[in-house]
């Protein structure tokens, strides 16, 4: 194409000269167009390409002509050219100008974004004929865009899966932009709802933000106190918030970038450290306080003792005497509670299948429960043992179902009882230890009653703490409950809504077979258990057979009778529930009398004694008296004690 | 008449103790601490120690171990209220020490006199056998 002008053919003629010229300017413009780094071609109403330039060629890697004829379907394939290319041209040809982007590969450049620009023309008429179709390469720019996505997408995770809430307000409080973290806190799902109100709303109190842009006006960035939020269902969220303070160019004030996180479960581990060491303290102090008791009562039971020998049986102030003695036993079952709650008392621990206990805690409540408490109970998983010691974990269900029906007694309502089991691993966050046991039993105690607001449920587990009346219970009941399960490994969370219910969650580590238990020797000793309350008598069994001893169960005075006169099978011990529906004190004492009987018998009573045991406890019979409530340790002791 | 030493912080109580063992003919010793006891021990004329586990001093676990080391054939009896670690396993530990009986307090009185009569009695039986 290139030619070279020299001086002699600048003298040749006009006509000549104008030739010249328009094949000059035509070189030109052919330069023009090969050197674009665009592709650059014309095509015809017949998708023909009628004239390409070289960057057009080189990127097919092929000679002008072999491209001109050529149709744009072979050029660029078919599946490109009935995507994109053939609509596209089609609507250039109803004289529209188009532009659109696509990705093309070419034999040289590989694949690549291009922007095309397709324009109609008309070559010679005044019709569109042709349409001018340029290539702009546009990789690098998409490429560059793409990275910027990407970027701000990655930050974008970065604010929203981090549980930080960012917010930005003007210095006045007025809400200019909140991420999706500090909706989630104030728990609304619109972003429009925050955006444009103040942040005060937020705000327990209108001057905390004034405090809080003082304290920036000093350092820009600034980590403020513990702050209660708002939300949208009307609880406060602790939030610990920090601040930064942005200015604009001429050193102003602009706006306030605030960083806000929820630290409800941080408060709420903060309160059970607390609770734990006030609980420790308390429980300390009142261990200290029991010992000091104890000695004071075994002092004043000895005298007690002495002067009950130093009169006849029926002088008058005997019986003022064993109500001396009636006292002390009270006393010592109040020092034994607040020692089971200071866990400064070992339970005797044997296997035990809680849903047998379980099940017959349900069946004593629900005997004396009133009719407009309903007792709903599931057991999912049965058959799960645990170490412990059944009189006690009885004592824990019952505390805890009997604090229930308290707070449903005027209104009425529904206790469920659900016994599951869950893996150690997955409660761990929720019971906060780092050790945990394999598996957990679950007991969950949810109540329909007045509940509890959190200032009330955060004392819960104090000794003597009661919201009865005085005399109705000695506010021992849950920090003892408190106390057994936490010497089990066990745990115990509440959850409680004033005027809505409670939830109470007891976790109890579950006892595999391969776990090692103190030998049990017993050597078998026969024990004759005359029954009471069916329910508790079948713990008491439970609690005695597990531990190793031979059990002979009686409800009714025939059986007894005949027990009692079977000189092959004798029982080694007598354990006499005085609530026995059959058998009554007197007449178990008129058995005792009538058979001259010399076993040692232990009594098990309620504190409070009637006048009939009274009777029994004095009559001589009766080697040793239990108050309820006993634990196995304590019946156990006894039993040791008394069999030579 | 057999002896007993009495190992008692509390006075009450110790006295208590002391009326109680002396009318029935015991002749009767009193330690108030445990580093008493250990330290005006008469091996010869005691042979029943009753021992609070809890008290400044010597404690009473040191009682136990000590004495049945200057006296192997004496009888010892713990006795406990609790404390900052607990009667249970304080008495539990007081058996393995060597005490021949525990008691939690508060106890009946009698049963302590039993006890002590029943140990003895013990010691009484072997000796004839061992004439």
């Amino acid at each position: 194409m290139q030619s070279e002008i020299n001086e002699t053919e600048r003298n040749k003629s006009d006509e000549d000269f104008s030739l010249k010229s328009y094949s000059k300017e035509q070189d030109i413009a052919d330069q023009i167009i090969n050197n674009s780094r665009s592709m650059i071609s014309v095509i015809n109403r017949n998708y023909i390409y009628e004239k390409v330039n070289s960057t057009f060629c080189n990127a097919h890697m092929l000679v002008n002509d072999s491209i001109v004829g050529k149709s744009v379907v072979e050029v660029w394939g078919k599946e490109a050219f009935e995507k994109a290319i053939k609509k596209n041209i089609d609507l250039c040809f109803s004289g529209k100008t188009i532009r659109y982007e696509a990705a093309f590969e070419t034999p040289s450049l590989g694949n690549r974004y291009f922007e095309v620009v397709f324009r109609p023309i008309s070559v010679g008429s005044g019709e569109v004929t042709h349409l001018l179709a340029e290539t702009f390469d546009i990789n690098d720019l998409k490429h560059s865009k793409q990275k910027a996505i990407e970027k701000e997408e990655e930050f974008r995770k970065f604010e929203t899966n981090l549980p930080i809430g960012f917010l930005r307000c003007d210095v006045d409080g007025k809400i200019l932009k909140v991420n999706k973290s500090f909706l989630k806190i104030i728990g609304c799902n619109e972003e429009h709802s925050v955006v444009g109100s103040n942040i005060k709303s937020f705000y327990p109190y209108d001057d905390i933000l004034e405090i809080q842009y003082e304290k920036l006006l000093e350092h820009n960035t600034t980590a403020f106190d513990r702050v209660y939020l708002k939300n949208f269902s009307g609880t406060d969220i602790p939030c610990r918030i920090s601040g930064y303070l942005a200015m604009n160019g001429s050193g102003n004030p602009s706006y306030i970038d605030f960083a806000i996180e929820d630290s409800s479960r941080e408060l709420m581990l903060e309160n059970r450290l607390i609770q734990a060491q006030k609980l420790e303290t308390i429980g300390a102090l009142a261990g200290g306080i029991a010992h000091d008791f104890n000695n004071i009562l075994a002092t004043i039971s000895g005298y007690a003792e002495m002067l009950q020998d130093d009169l006849s049986e029926k002088s008058e102030l005997s019986d003022k005497i064993n109500k001396i003695q009636g006292a002390v036993l009270k006393a010592k079952s109040i020092t034994s509670q607040i020692l089971t709650f200071s866990r400064q008392v070992e339970q005797e621990k044997v296997r035990v299948n809680v849903s047998a206990v379980l099940k017959e805690t349900i069946g004593f409540v629900k005997s004396v429960v009133p009719s407009n408490i309903i007792i709903k109970n599931r057991i999912i998983k049965n058959d799960v043992n645990v170490l412990a010691d059944p009189t006690q974990l009885f004592r824990v269900f019952l505390n805890l179902m009997t604090n229930a029906i308290q707070a449903m007694e005027e209104k009425g309502g529904t206790l469920s009882v659900n016994q599951t089991v869950v893996e150690g691993k997955c409660v761990k966050h929720d019971l906060n230890k780092d050790i945990v046991a394999d598996e957990y039993v679950l007991l969950t105690f949810k109540d329909t009653g007045i509940g509890m607001d959190p200032s009330l449920k955060s004392r819960i587990f104090e000794p003597f703490f009661t919201t009865r009346e005085v005399g109705k219970g000695t506010g021992l009941g849950l920090s003892v409950t408190h106390g057994i399960i936490t010497e089990m490994e066990g745990e115990i969370l509440v959850s409680s809504k004033k005027d809505k219910g409670s939830v109470f969650n007891v976790y109890l580590p579950v006892s595999r077979e391969d776990n090692d238990l103190p030998e049990i020797r017993n050597n078998k000793k026969r024990i004759l258990f005359i029954k009471g309350n069916k329910y508790e008598s079948r713990i008491f069994s439970m609690a005695l057979e597990n531990s190793g001893y031979e059990m002979v169960s009686v409800s009714d005075l025939n059986k007894l009778h005949g027990v009692m006169t079977d000189a092959n099978n004798k029982p080694d011990i007598v354990i006499y529930m005085s609530d026995s529906r059959q058998i009554h004190p007197e007449k178990l004492l008129a058995i005792f009398h009538q058979l001259m009987i010399k076993i040692p018998c232990i009594l098990i009573t309620e504190p409070n004694l009637e006048l009939l045991e009274e009777k029994l406890l004095n009559s001589g019979i009766i080697t040793q008296h239990l108050m309820k409530p006993v634990s196995l340790k304590e019946i156990r002791n006894a039993i040791r004690l008394n069999i030579k | 008449m057999p002896g007993i030493l009495i190992v008692e912080d509390e006075k009450e109580l110790r006295e208590m103790l002391k009326v109680y063992f002396t009318k029935r003919k015991y002749t009767v010793l009193e330690a108030e601490n445990g580093k008493d006891a250990i330290v005006h021990f008469k091996p010869s004329v005691t042979d029943v120690v009753i021992t609070d586990l809890i008290m400044p001093e010597e404690d009473g676990l040191k009682v136990i171990m000590k004495l049945r080391e200057f006296k192997s054939s004496i009888k010892i009896i713990a006795i406990s209220g609790g404390g900052k670690v607990g009667p249970a396993s304080y008495l539990s530990l007081a058996k393995a020490l060597g005490a021949d009986a525990i008691f939690a307090k508060p106890f009946p009185i009698s049963s302590l006199a039993s006890k002590i009569e029943e140990l003895l009695g013990e010691e009484k039986n072997s000796e004839q056998l061992a004439q």
